[in-house]
């Protein structure tokens, strides 16, 4: 007895001088709580949520043990350490990387079976591990019961419970990795090692049967008799007709609180009180002190309305308010003639303050339009993230994709395109095969705007009627099927399986949200902001060179011929190559601006030909990193002229449609 | 409720009673697809199928065999809604298929509750609530566990 405490202490102290050096690394089921445990020894931040496979890139950072730093890395969840797929295959060859790490096991207490299968299997490794029960707060409520004790004497390791989102529990976790060790005979040994990757099946049946045996002395039952409301709201989420009832009230959430709150009140807010009434005076005013040249800014009007919006035309007004700006546009002062030195400052002050300016333009339009949509987007995409919803959305759909030869699984990246095109372009690998991946990019690329889009879409509706908003949608949802129908068949290869599993619904933790929403919002602007930036310069010297006049008639015959547009138009399709939302905002102008010149037809056949651009350069590099030059190229060589034939055939159809 | 039972067959090794339609034989078969043994979920038996002139004779003057609500086993898609099971084997032809199921508990001996069928499989083993293809689910193939056994054993709550 005296023996084995001895040789226990010993190999704790080997293993806490390997965890010093070669660090822990956490390694668990899907959706555990690794990410946050990871978050809450290291203080960094990633990416949580309530939706298996969301970790799809290895996260470091260090943690403190007895006032040494430590390495941790956080791993995607795996099932089991045998099958070599995506997620798998990272886990695994962290793990061998790092032969000295010390592993640290993050289990979810409700499911204890299909933690301990793992850990047999990472036993089976032999190496110094131990095993965390996290969410010990949910096994209570269920009614589950671990005796801690007896589970750690029968593993061989130490196990420690925590509750991950309240932090209890971290610091019986750091004191308790110096202890970490090999896992007993009985947890190594359950299986006899066979080199047959045919023979997984059977052996993850026996390495069950240890586990039961392993469950029935330290784990008991006793399931309360009614369901809690969360637990009945999930079975609504995926009931046929409760379900769609949800489905449309989550949609018309989502529409009201980003197309509406978002693109409507806090877009006003920002672009005529902010940019039109403060930044841009203000910039106009700073850029004339530094670069004088004798010019006069002209004044023009800003109007202003607050109000809580209903649906798209009602709503309660607040206020309304109207006053005088200096604008961008100006004129020379009469009889002035400029030097070569004040040509030089009003092209600078041009850059700036122009028409195509940096701070009116590109400015304007990224932080006064696309930061509000894609910030509230976020928000309720965090939301419904951290819900447990998704995964129901995708039972729901699973038959509806499978047409496309897609499985339900591809509802997360499709959801989230509706934010960024280039982050789900990302997240398109919790997809299981090439295929579906492929697909679902294409799909992406091709029919799902981005919030920053959808917003600039919508505020160009207001120019068309009612049936041929309605027919654009359709047109949209039915492009996006037929291509992604016809793309099935097309491309080789198979769809995984749906087989999901479906974690609680939670209650969303506020902080974790606005840490998620601030990250996300992050990402988007540094992608973003430059490529503004970029586009409006390019406008810029375009404009000064006299080349957009010029390549407006090259395009004429695709635009005016083909299209049946003003050759002017051509200027957003050009920028609409950069960015297509940065597109759409030049048809806006032209459609609702001060003189429109497009008629409701054409505002049509426009919104059609952009909706179905390439969503931005930043996209097409996404693209060709996921998916390799090869296929980035098909999927730019196809979309580009389908948009235009498309829209091509919607203009032909004026007088069938009648719109 | 269930379809009337037709087309069932009885492996000759074990008893098991199962359906014509999932059964088929054993890949890498010479004959290909005009092999017409039939192969038993259960044990992996192959036997030749019952001429069907003997079956019509058969049904005509003997009574069926049993009920198929009294079947010792049947594939998850002929559970009730709220219904447990026992599971008995998994008749997945590919082994990642059988595996990527095993990895969630559901091996031979483990009860599992069936939570609902449309528009997608849902099934709960142990607290994990897993959301399948009809294909898959009717490579599942469970024993029905009565309703006062149900209680004593996995007890608490399903969706009404
Ligand atoms: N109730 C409860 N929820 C938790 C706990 N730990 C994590 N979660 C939630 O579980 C979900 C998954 O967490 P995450 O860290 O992303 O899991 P990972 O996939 O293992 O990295 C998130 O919604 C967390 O808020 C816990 O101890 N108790
Ligand atoms: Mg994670
Ligand atoms: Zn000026
Ligand atoms: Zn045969």
């Amino acid at each position: 007895m005296k023996g084995s405490q001895d040789t226990a202490t010993l190999n704790g102290e080997r293993a806490a001088a390997t965890a010093q050096q070669a660090g822990i690394v956490l390694v668990g089921n899907p959706n555990v709580g690794k990410s946050v445990l990871f978050s809450k020894l290291t203080g960094k931040f990633v990416i949580i949520s309530n939706y298996p496979g969301t970790t799809v890139e290895i996260a470091r950072g260090e943690t403190r043990l007895n006032g040494e730093a430590v390495a941790v890395i956080d791993t995607p969840g795996v099932n089991e350490l045998a099958s070599r797929t995506g997620d798998a295959q990272v886990t695994c060859d962290v793990l061998r990387d790092r032969p000295a790490a010390t592993i640290v096991q993050v289990a979810d207490a409700k499911n204890l079976r299909r933690a301990l299968l793992l850990t047999l299997q990472l036993a089976e490794l032999g190496r110094p591990q131990m095993l965390v029960l996290n969410m010990m707060d949910e096994l209570d409520r269920c009614g589950g019961r671990i005796d801690i004790r007896k589970l750690s004497e029968l593993l061989g390791i130490p196990v420690v419970p925590t509750v991950a989102t309240a932090g209890t529990g971290i610091h019986l976790l750091q004191k308790n990795v110096a202890a970490a060790r090999k896992a007993s005979d009985f947890v190594a040994h359950a299986v006899v090692p066979s080199g047959d990757p045919g023979a997984d099946y059977d052996r993850n049946v026996e390495r069950l049967k240890r586990v039961n045996e392993i469950m029935g002395q330290c784990y008991t039952l006793d399931r309360p008799r009614h369901p809690t409301f969360a637990q009945k709201l999930g079975w609504w989420a995926t009931d046929p007709l409760r379900g769609t009832l949800l489905l449309a009230l989550a949609l018309y959430f989502m529409f009201w609180f980003v197309g509406l709150v978002g693109a409507g009140t806090f877009v006003n807010f920002f672009e005529e009180v902010v940019f039109h009434r403060h930044i841009s005076p203000w910039a106009i005013r700073a850029v004339d002190a530094v670069l004088p040249f004798p010019h006069q800014h002209a004044m023009e009007p800003s109007e202003y309305k607050l109000e809580i919006p209903f649906t798209p035309t009602r709503g309660i007004e607040l206020m309304t308010s109207t006053r005088e700006t200096l604008a961008p546009k100006y004129s020379l002062s009469a009889g002035a003639t400029l030097s070569w030195w004040q040509q030089a400052l009003r092209f600078i002050h041009d850059f700036l303050v122009g028409e195509y300016g940096a701070i009116t333009m590109a400015f304007s339009y990224g932080f006064a339009i696309v930061l509000p949509i894609v910030a509230t987007f976020f928000l309720v995409f965090s939301l419904l993230e951290d819900s447990g919803y998704l995964p129901r959305l995708a039972v729901m759909v699973n038959r509806l994709f499978r047409g496309m030869g897609l499985n339900g699984k591809a509802v997360l990246p499709m959801v989230l395109g509706l934010g960024c095109d280039t982050m789900a372009t990302m997240t398109t690998r919790i997809l299981e095969t090439r295929k579906e991946r492929v697909i679902t990019t294409l799909l992406l690329a091709l029919a799902v705007p981005c919030s920053a889009q959808l917003g600039v879409l919508m505020a160009m509706m207001a120019r068309i009627s009612y049936p041929a908003a309605a027919f654009w949608v359709l047109l949209m949802v039915g492009v996006a099927f037929a291509v992604g129908w016809l793309a099935a068949r097309v491309h080789p290869g198979a769809r995984s399986d749906f087989i999901m599993e479906l974690p609680p619904m939670r209650l969303p933790q506020f902080g974790n949200i606005a840490i998620k929403t601030l990250a996300r919002l992050e990402w988007y602007l540094t992608e973003v902001i430059p490529l503004f930036v970029l586009g409006t310069a390019i406008l810029f010297f375009l404009d000064r060179l006299d080349l957009l006049a010029k390549m407006a008639r090259v395009c004429e015959p695709l635009v005016k011929g083909w299209l049946g547009l003003p050759p002017e138009t051509a200027n957003a399709f050009l920028i609409g190559f950069l960015r297509r939302d940065y597109g759409a905002v030049y048809l806006l102008n032209a459609a609702t601006g001060a003189n429109p010149t497009l008629s409701a037809h054409q505002v049509l056949v426009a919104m059609v030909t952009i909706t179905l651009f390439m969503p931005c350069i930043a996209t097409m590099f996404m693209i060709s990193r996921e998916l390799g030059k090869r296929t980035a190229l098909w999927i730019t060589l196809f979309i580009f002229p389908f948009a235009f034939f498309v829209g091509g055939v919607v203009h032909r159809l004026q007088h069938v449609l009648g719109f | 409720m269930n379809k009337p039972p037709h087309h069932y067959h009885l492996c000759p090794l074990c008893g098991f009673e199962f359906e014509r339609t999932e059964t088929h034989c054993a890949d890498g078969c010479p004959m290909g697809k005009f092999c017409n043994l039939i192969r038993c979920p259960n044990c992996q038996y192959e036997f030749p199928a019952e001429p069907r002139l003997l079956g019509w004779v058969r049904r005509l003057f003997c009574r069926e065999p049993s009920k198929a609500t009294q079947r010792e086993m049947v594939g998850l898609h002929e559970l009730e809604v709220g219904e447990q099971g026992e599971l008995v084997c998994l008749s997945c032809e590919q082994h990642a298929r059988r595996n990527a199921l095993a990895v969630y508990g559901l091996v031979p001996g483990i009860r599992l509750v069936l939570q609902q069928k449309r528009p997608t499989f849902v099934l709960r083993v142990g607290e994990t609530e897993l959301a399948l293809e009809s294909d898959i689910a009717r490579e599942i193939f469970v024993k029905r566990i009565p309703h006062e056994h149900a209680a004593a054993t996995a007890g608490g709550v399903t969706p009404a």
